[in-house]
């Protein structure tokens, strides 16, 4: 379907070390800025081990079970949300011709894996037969619609000036302006819904501390550890698509086009993973409404300017 | 292994799935689990379209699937007075009008499959699917699929408003009673609920 075609192994493995890598970045970062922004100092060696040292304890602890659980949706909610993260990945181009799929309606294929995100979720939530899972499903469910509609937006608003819904269309059409700079509401709107699909910080509902753990509840062992790298691994992503489609993507000075990705990425994970630590969590009822009041309206208000800016 | 037998297994891989899922719908015993199978079905149906390179449409219908699939869970376990939708329940009633249904439209699609007449060179990369389909919807089309997305739009923001609780005139649930907890107790007259609105009209019928 693209322009390069990239063999299978190939793209397998590009994947697979981008998710590898992406997730043990998240993890440092995450256990990092707590630290600094609690007052601790950077403690890197720490910071550094510490991932190894969760993954391995999670590891070795044993799994519970819960009173007739759906097993195999349990044990596949997980995969298919990190599934759904790797897939992800596949349409960010590295540069003009490094891209696993450069899929012409690259845009679409996002949007039906956010679709497919709310489903895991949900069935991570359902599937134990427990309570706080059971409601931190639902809590998703009912707040999902709220960031797609941002995500769908900002996106069109970034496919509109390159006439195009595929992504190394819309890094070209992104050389002189950035589109985050072309329409400024799109990064921030565009960070939200990062915290909101992968739950992470502020919009971490459905797995939060006050359902004592949400769809998370009953997750022990390893199973609790695919589900927090599935998480990292879609934070991941959707900071690839923020650096792709808002800041440029590969464009960039001196350096080749694959470091300004990474670059970019991991400056959006370094903002996200920090309002993670500095914002409190919202109420789920707040934020539908600040979702639908303020933000949606503003990703109207970030459509028209593109619109304008592609009539120009 | 050649690019077309490749394209082949997968095809049939998906078709598999497709059918297998489809049929375990009607097995299950849960409105969850048969919700996500029928899912399971149509995402296989949405990557053999994807297969025809018909990127858009099969990306469109993984979409609108995987959110319908999900609304229609949520409504059938709540409809249902089961809130978790884990008691098990069967998936399958009216079973001759079913059966004469499923053979009906089986016999129309089958015929199709047999009598139309497919063309057979293969699409290409170059194909203009994306485009073509945008002229469609956009061009000589414009108003009728205009007309129907406002409409649908205007239906779903009257929705939300008559739904939402908050109003000019006060909550739109001032004045009403929550239903008995036991079914044979006779709701109690003048019993405030939860927000105590004595001058919600017809609340003292």
């Amino acid at each position: 379907m693209g322009s390069a075609q990239v063999a299978p192994w190939a793209a397998v493995a590009a994947v697979a070390t981008a998710l590898l890598v992406g997730t043990y970045a998240v993890a440092v970062l995450d256990s990092a800025l707590g630290q600094v922004i609690s007052g601790g100092g950077m403690g890197l060696r720490r910071a550094l081990a510490l991932p190894w040292r969760k993954a391995a304890f999670l590891l070795a602890q044993e799994r519970i079970r819960t009173e007739r659980p759906d097993a195999t949706l349990w044990a596949l909610a997980p995969a298919l949300y990190g599934g759904l993260a790797a897939a992800a990945l596949t349409v960010i181009p590295l540069s003009p011709t490094l891209v696993v799929a450069d899929l012409r309606s690259g845009i679409v294929w996002w949007g039906a894996l956010e679709a497919l995100v709310m489903v895991a979720v949900y069935l991570h939530g359902w599937a134990p037969n427990s309570v706080f899972p059971l409601i931190g499903g639902y809590r998703f469910v009912a707040q999902v619609v709220s960031y797609e509609l941002l995500s769908m937006f900002v996106l069109i608003a970034a496919a509109l000036p390159a006439e195009s819904l595929a992504l190394t269309d819309i890094v070209r059409a992104q050389e002189g302006v950035w589109n985050a700079v072309r329409h400024p509401p799109a990064l921030p709107l565009w960070i939200v819904v990062t915290l909101g699909v992968s739950f992470w910080g502020p919009l971490n509902l459905p797995d939060s501390e006050d359902l004592a753990g949400g769809t998370s509840a009953e997750a022990s062992g390893s199973h609790r550890l695919v589900w927090a790298l599935a998480r990292a691994a879609m934070l991941v992503a959707f900071s690839a698509m923020g650096a792709t489609a808002f800041l440029g993507g590969w464009l960039g000075p001196w350096l080749p086009g694959p470091i300004w990705v990474i670059v970019k990425t991991l400056a959006l994970l370094v903002v996200v993973v920090a309002l993670g630590h500095l914002l409190p969590r919202f109420r789920a009822e707040r934020f539908v409404s600040l979702a639908w009041t303020v933000l949606l309206p503003l990703a109207f208000l970030d459509l028209v300017i593109a619109g304008l800016e592609a009539l120009r | 292994m050649s690019g077309s037998a490749w394209i082949d297994g997968v095809f049939w891989l998906l078709a598999v799935v497709a059918i297998v899922s489809g049929w375990r719908v009607f097995r299950s015993q849960s409105m969850v689990r048969s919700a996500f199978l029928l899912l399971a079905s149509l995402l296989g149906t949405g990557a053999i379209m994807l297969l025809l390179a018909a990127e858009y449409l099969g990306f469109a219908l993984i979409f609108m699937m995987a959110l319908e699939m999900t609304v229609m869970a949520l409504f059938m376990v709540a409809f249902m007075m089961n809130p978790a939708g884990l008691n098990p329940m069967s998936m399958v009633h009216q079973h001759r009008t079913a059966i004469a249904a499923g053979i009906v439209s089986f016999l129309g699609l089958a015929s199709v499959g047999v009598f139309a007449d497919f063309p057979d060179q293969p699409a290409g990369s170059a194909t203009t699917a994306v485009e073509d389909l945008g002229t469609e919807l956009l061009g000589d089309s414009m108003l009728v699929f205009e007309s129907a997305g406002v409409t649908l739009l205007a239906t779903m923001v009257g929705a939300v408003v008559l739904a939402n609780r908050r109003g000019r005139r006060g909550l739109a649930d001032a004045g009403s009673l929550p239903p008995p907890l036991d079914p044979e107790t006779p709701q109690r007259e003048g019993q405030p609920a939860q927000d105590g609105g004595h001058h919600h009209h017809g609340g003292h019928g």
